[in-house]
């Protein structure tokens, strides 16, 4: 039978494999290029002194380059945005799965979808003119004249500051997180939702005890996936966070102004000539880069175990 | 005779259309009532009238009374009504996050805290009324939805019989099932009658006959033939009711 299908000159069937084969090499290439860029790059900074990157002190005019402050504050502002954005992205997914009137959900929907794709320059205008005075007045000063006396709360109020780019980012992973939780919430299946709601339950136990249970994998994943961003946002963060190395070694306080790896090469690389300078920047970038791989192996991890675990494989 | 549940000229909608008719029927206290009739002639929606249900659909809507022993449920708090009426549904559906044990409880928890030998207790005797209990004891943390197809199903009515309830709605409990398995469930649903008020839809006209005291015969939304399950099928009444019990229809 097979005989009969003798292969052509032109064989369809292999050339489309070799199409598939290839663009996913290229895939890999790509990440290989990128990859050795960054290590050729920063070489000389790594030769110079391999540990100097994670000094707490950056002096250009000195020639030293440590940037243990911008990889904190990549970590404590995504973390604390993520820390924010997890109750109130499923909130809003809750919300509108289980309690919205059906007129309002399609609405609201095309709104969350809005605001993911907002280009992230647009967040940081909006930070530094509207949410930076608001922040400053309504929540730094307040917390900083009650409980300042706890070092990480403690004054002088800056509106630029590392809590205030941990508020931006906020704002920019809670659309990623409720739509992904929301398609999660909306796919659970009507037998599961039906045996528990037949079982007396009110719609919140539904969603306690049906709905979250079948998205949690994907809940988590989706949580992930806004961690990468908010590590990786660049512009938004430059723009709010003050570029400054202040935190947390000078001042531990959140409403320091504070840097990020992003924020540190969006605004230095431009104006860097010494080799070493712009040997260092690379390496951060390096860093990060790293960091976000780590990350995404451990959370890969995690929700192939929070799956298994759950039953909803 | 004692009737358990009524329902007064009830009548439900999806959205504009009616899909029952004025359906007025008592069911009897510790009797098995079987809801039989074609597909779409109203049997599910009828069912989940009376349990509340049928509202939770956005277009759903229902007017009418059903009674629990003299008391309109649609003036009761639905959360209350279904802890009294359980359901059992066609496809077993145990949940696939919890364990054999809790499963059987998911209900009882929902109710309020029990310490974890009453709760032990539960799962016992209630996997013991459904016949399960000696398949499944060695390994009781198991996940519910590894058991086989009609396995599940007997745990799914385990799960609404842990809750005491006075009635139970079961929507073709078997029609997703093999024989063996069919019969298992029909032998357990006979055994049932003398505890508790069963009501029962099935495709199966011979199923009807086998397991039921009472028989209802439902067409296009209305009521049209309704007793003695004996009487029934061995002298109908109605020219439709024949039609249909002979197989020449539906």
């Amino acid at each position: 039978m097979s005989k009969n299908k003798k292969s052509t000159f032109f064989d369809k069937d292999s050339a489309f494999k070799y199409l598939v084969v290839g663009s996913s090499l290229v895939v890999v290439i790509f990440f290989a290029m990128i990859f050795m860029m960054l290590l050729v790059r920063s070489y000389p900074a790594m030769a110079n002194d391999p540990l100097m990157i994670f000094g707490s002190n950056w002096d250009v005019a000195a020639g030293i380059f440590g940037g243990a402050p911008a990889i904190l504050g990549t970590l404590v502002s995504s973390a604390i945005a993520v820390l924010f954005a997890i109750p109130i992205s499923l909130a809003v997914a809750i919300f509108f799965t289980e309690y919205a009137p059906r007129r309002i959900r399609t609405g609201l929907s095309v709104l969350i979808d809005m605001l993911a794709t907002i280009p992230s320059v647009i967040f940081g205008i909006w930070g530094l003119w509207i949410i930076a005075p608001l922040v400053k007045t309504h929540i730094q000063e307040p917390i900083v004249s009650s409980i300042g006396f706890i070092p990480i709360f403690s004054g002088p109020a800056y509106g630029l500051s590392l809590f205030l780019a941990s508020l931006v980012l906020t704002f920019m992973i809670v659309p990623i997180i409720s739509s992904l939780s929301i398609s999660l919430l909306s796919s659970t299946p009507v037998e599961l939702r039906e045996a528990m709601i037949s079982l007396g339950a009110t719609r919140w136990e539904v969603v306690k005890h049906v709905a979250l249970p079948f998205s949690k994998p994907g809940i988590f994943a989706a949580i992930i996936l806004a961690l990468g961003r908010a590590l990786g946002e660049t512009m938004a963060v430059t723009m709010v966070i003050g570029n400054s190395f202040v935190w947390p070694f000078s001042s531990p306080s959140i409403f320091s102004p504070a840097s990020t790896i992003t924020s540190k090469i969006a605004s230095e690389l431009y104006e860097a000539i010494d080799v070493l300078h712009v040997s260092s920047l690379i390496e951060l970038g390096l860093i990060l880069l790293v960091i976000t791989l780590v990350i995404n192996s451990i959370a890969r991890l995690i929700a192939t175990r929070v799956s298994k675990r759950s039953g909803y494989t | 005779m004692a009737i358990k549940l009524e329902t007064e000229k009830l009548s439900a909608w999806f959205g504009k259309k009616q899909v029952l008719k004025d359906v007025s029927l008592a069911f009897e206290e510790k009797k098995v009532t079987a809801l039989v009739g074609p597909s779409g002639c109203g049997k599910s929606t009828f069912i989940r009238c009376l349990n509340r249900m049928h509202e939770l659909n956005p277009d759903g809507r229902v007017e009418g009374k059903v009674l629990l022993d003299g008391e309109n449920i649609y003036g009761m708090d639905p959360m209350d009504v279904r802890r009294k009426i359980g359901m059992v549904f066609q496809k077993p559906n145990p949940f696939p996050n919890m364990s054999i044990s809790d499963n059987t409880v998911a209900g009882i928890r929902l109710s309020g805290e029990k310490s974890k030998a009453d709760l032990e207790e539960v799962v016992e005797r209630a996997l013991k009324s459904v016949g399960l209990y000696e398949e499944v004891k060695d390994d009781l943390k198991r996940s519910g939805t590894s058991l086989s197809g009609g396995q599940q199903q007997r745990l799914c009515i385990a799960r609404a019989l842990a809750m005491e309830p006075e009635v139970i709605l079961m929507d073709e409990p078997t029609s997703a099932l093999d024989p063996a398995s069919t019969s298992r469930i029909e032998e357990l649903i006979r055994k049932l009658r003398s505890e508790i008020t069963v009501i029962i839809i099935t495709h199966n006209v011979g199923q009807a006959a086998r397991i039921s005291d009472m028989t209802a015969f439902l067409y296009l939304g209305e009521l049209i033939e309704y007793g003695d399950t004996k009487e029934f099928f061995e002298s109908p009444k109605s020219p439709i009711t024949e039609r249909y019990i002979t197989g020449r229809f539906g």
